[in-house]
């Protein structure tokens, strides 16, 4: 793609998410949603494959449904209560159609049906933005609602950590798996939101860390497929090292960062007397650790067979800019006991 | 406590800075060093408070044993891995022995902790490093289904107890050892103070095994090399039993009903193991069916929280661990020779091996508990304080001591008596590592007759 139109895609990008961020009136927020998809359409349609048109193309009808959603609850909001603006959203109804709405626009379940669909068609680095950089505008709109009622949130998020899991059992398809676990990671953060809207922003920071490693880990080898993964050890032997350690790390085992966060949770659910509600978050996560046990041991824990010692690939001195994957890789694996001084700095 | 942790953690950078000519002597050398010095916790004052405090760390007598077997075990892991791991890349080994390390510096911390999330932590902590022993380097297909087997059946239990200690956390405040035994507990719903009661012990029912839940330790014992299974046999089981022994003290009074199922599951499955046992043919399955067998004891005398059954209970874990891995190294002597689990295909070794023969009949002969090994010491505790729970046990832990007669005898017989098989061409006399290994396995259980107080717990 042209440079110019290049770097005004992606600043569009930055644009739209900056607008929800900085907007206290519903339009302006919907209006940097809306910024946000319409940058992102081109960006995931650049290389012209079918595939990724209809990637494009699904993720604009998903996106342009849900807008529309919250366009009309944001509307009948301010018509019911004569408020527009995001923090005074009282009225039970509307806000839960607002939830609703963007809960489809992040993929949560039961509205998470066009995510692995779309994450698939797409290139890893789109796939990239479209589990992080879009997750952000209508999470940080979800933590301004404030609902009265948590309800919504739980069901939202039980079922999202449940599908997230039960839905990447079959998959092969590495981008189908990243999906699947972006939608129980997502689960997890609405869970938490309207108990402790700290603790979510917690969980997306920690969520982006990890899907970051795990993205730059599956992009320096361009893997796609578990058969892909394989033959990692033949290319970046480092990588089988530490990319298990980023995948126990998604799945929430201990020492590793990804347990983090689901601690915490537990704690905030425990206080808050869902004890039965965080026993079975916990136990639906397992399903996801399956699958990201199943990656490790394609990745590192078994030798496939391949070519003979002889006749290695050549291993070429390829220009990798590795730093950031290096500190989120890091951050991803050592940051555990380091979490008394993140807990001190969370009320922020 | 830290004059033993921190050489553990360096000895991970040593490990990946020694140049492969000395990688395995300076492990060995260092670890042992560290075995050593670890030995200083048993001269503890022989009282039932704490000793080598400091905040987050400390030890007592119950965890002193289980702790100074943890740095001993590593020494041992290191001889024994030696020889099957020349053949790999040294970055490999290099690895494979840091796994080993980091699994030793998980094990001194969840023993050490003195608080129950930390023990929590480094319990979960250790199933990493144990996963990748199991599937990296094990040698069958099955090592897979080993893994994924013992990874989730330890998760399932443990993540309910996670739950059960943050809601024993909101309501009492702080979870220290310290403070816990003299904290007033109060639960008003009984039903969910049984479930409660139900998610604190259930993780280390799993990991002991009880055994109705004991599914993942045959694989998970007989597909990892022998460093793999001597770490599980010896340390990781008793893991679970030590966790018992600390959070039943807090689960009190509904215990007395509450337990009833257990340990009769757990007694049950002390014949039913032992009968299983006796009927295989596979020799690292014999030995971890004994395991469970033997944890199965543990964990009803641990359930009934007599004095007697405690220290009964920790006498056995130490002895059992000593004798398990003992006789998983013996079986990976057969296994390097032949290259096969199945015990008839190994059999006569007493004319072949002579010298390795003895080994057997002291492993063999501290499995069925023979007096004056600490086995028995800790077997008959245990029985005697369940006669005295009710006196119906007696039948059941009587006839469980003579199953495990059977089956010890059992095997010793398969592979050590009778006539050479045909097919056995040319068996490698036994190294003096090997030799060295099952001395320093069997020389601290013979000592340990001697002194049996340091192994007393909290009687002492």
């Amino acid at each position: 793609m042209a440079p110019p139109i290049y770097s005004a895609l992606i600043i569009s990008l930055g644009l739209g998410t900056t607008m929800t961020f900085a907007s206290t009136h519903w339009y302006l927020a919907w209006m940097g949603i809306e910024i946000n998809t319409l940058a992102i359409i081109p960006l995931m349609s650049q290389n012209h494959i079918p595939r990724a048109t209809e990637a494009s193309t699904k993720y604009f009808f998903a996106q342009a449904t849900a807008s529309a959603t919250l366009l009309f609850a944001s509307i009948s909001n301010a018509f019911l209560t004569g408020e527009w603006d995001i923090l005074q959203t009282p009225n039970t109804l509307t806000s839960s159609l607002i939830t609703l709405a963007l809960a489809m626009k992040i993929g949560l379940a039961p509205l998470h049906s066009w995510m692995p669909e779309v994450m698939q068609g797409l290139s890893l680095l789109n796939g990239l933005i479209l589990s992080t950089w879009q997750k952000l505008a209508p999470l940080y709109l979800i933590y301004q609602i404030q609902p009265t009622n948590s309800n919504i949130f739980i069901i939202l998020g039980l079922l999202s950590i449940i599908v997230g899991g039960w839905g990447g059992f079959n998959q092969v398809q590495l981008r189908k798996i990243l999906a699947y676990s972006s939608i129980a990671h997502l689960g997890w953060m609405i869970l938490i939101i309207s108990f402790s809207p700290p603790l979510a922003l917690l969980t997306i920071l920690i969520y982006l860390l990890m899907t970051f490693s795990l993205f730059s880990s599956f992009m320096l080898t361009r893997a796609t497929h578990i058969n892909s993964l394989a033959t990692t050890w033949a290319k970046i032997p480092i990588l089988t090292m530490s990319t298990p350690l980023i995948l126990l790390s998604l799945g929430g085992l201990p020492p590793l960062t990804g347990f983090m966060p689901k601690w915490l949770i537990l704690q905030e659910l425990t206080k808050q007397d869902l004890a039965p509600i965080a026993t079975l978050a916990a136990l639906s996560s397992l399903f996801s650790l399956y699958f990201y046990l199943r990656l490790s041991y394609a990745m590192t824990l078994t030798m496939p067979p391949n070519n003979p010692a002889g006749t290695l690939p050549w291993r070429l001195n390829q220009q990798h800019n590795t730093t950031l994957m290096a500190l989120t890789t890091t951050s991803t694996i050592c940051l555990l006991p380091v979490t008394p001084a993140i807990t001190a700095l969370l009320p922020l | 406590m830290l004059k033993i942790l921190l050489p553990s953690i360096l000895l991970l950078p040593s490990t990946w800075l020694i140049s492969p000519k000395y990688l395995w002597t300076t492990t060995l050398s260092y670890s042992l060093l560290i075995a050593s010095a670890s030995l200083m916790w048993l001269a503890a004052p022989a009282e039932t408070g704490w000793s080598f405090l400091n905040c987050l760390m400390a030890s007592d007598p119950v965890s002193t044993p289980l702790l100074v077997l943890t740095c001993w075990l590593l020494p041992l892991m290191i001889l024994a891995s030696q020889n099957h791991l020349m053949l790999e890349p040294t970055n490999r080994q290099r690895t494979f022995i840091s796994l080993l390390i980091s699994l030793q510096i998980f094990l001194i911390l969840a023993f050490s902790a003195t608080e129950l999330i930390m023990f929590y932590i480094m319990f979960e902590a250790t199933l990493i490093p144990t996963l990748i022993i199991i599937t990296r380097w094990g040698n069958q297909m099955e090592r897979l289904n080993a893994g994924t087997y013992f990874l989730f059946y330890t998760l399932a239990g443990s993540l309910p107890l996670l739950i059960a200690l943050l809601l024993l956390q909101n309501s009492t405040g702080t979870l220290s050892f310290f403070t816990i035994p003299y904290l007033p507990l109060t639960c008003s719903d009984p039903w969910a103070h049984k479930i409660w009661w139900t998610a604190c012990l259930l993780a280390f029912l799993v990991k002991m095994p009880l055994y109705g839940a004991h599914l993942w330790l045959p694989k998970a014992h007989v597909e990892p090399p022998i460093a793999g299974s001597m770490v599980l046999a010896a340390v990781l089981l008793k893991l679970g039993g030590y966790g018992m022994m600390r959070i039943l003290i807090i689960l009190d009074p509904i215990s007395k009903e509450l337990s009833y199922p257990f340990i009769i599951l757990a007694l049950w499955g002390v014949i039913m193991t032992g009968s299983i046992c006796l009927r295989q043919t596979d020799l690292k399955a014999l030995i971890a069916y004994s395991s469970v067998s033997h944890m199965g004891l543990v964990a009803a005398a641990i359930l009934i929280q007599t004095p007697w059954a405690f220290t009964g209970a920790l006498i056995l874990m130490i002895a059992h661990g000593l004798t398990s891995s003992a006789l998983f190294c013996l079986a990976n002597t057969n296994y390097e020779r032949t290259h096969s689990r199945t015990m008839l295909l190994a059999r006569g070794l007493q004319t072949l091996l002579p010298l390795t023969a003895v080994w057997w009949f002291i492993a063999t002969l501290a499995n069925l508990a023979l007096p004056p090994l600490p086995n028995l010491m800790g077997e008959l505790m245990i029985i005697t304080s369940l006669f005295k729970w009710s006196m119906w046990t007696l039948i059941l832990t009587g006839l469980g001591t003579l199953i495990t007669a059977g089956y010890s005898l059992y095997m010793f017989l398969t592979t050590q008596h009778g006539p050479i098989p045909n097919h056995l061409i040319s068996i490698n006399p036994p190294h003096s590592r090997e030799h060295l290994l099952l001395t320093l396995h069997l020389l601290p259980l013979l000592l340990l007759i001697l002194k049996p107080e340091l192994l007393w717990g909290w009687s002492a």
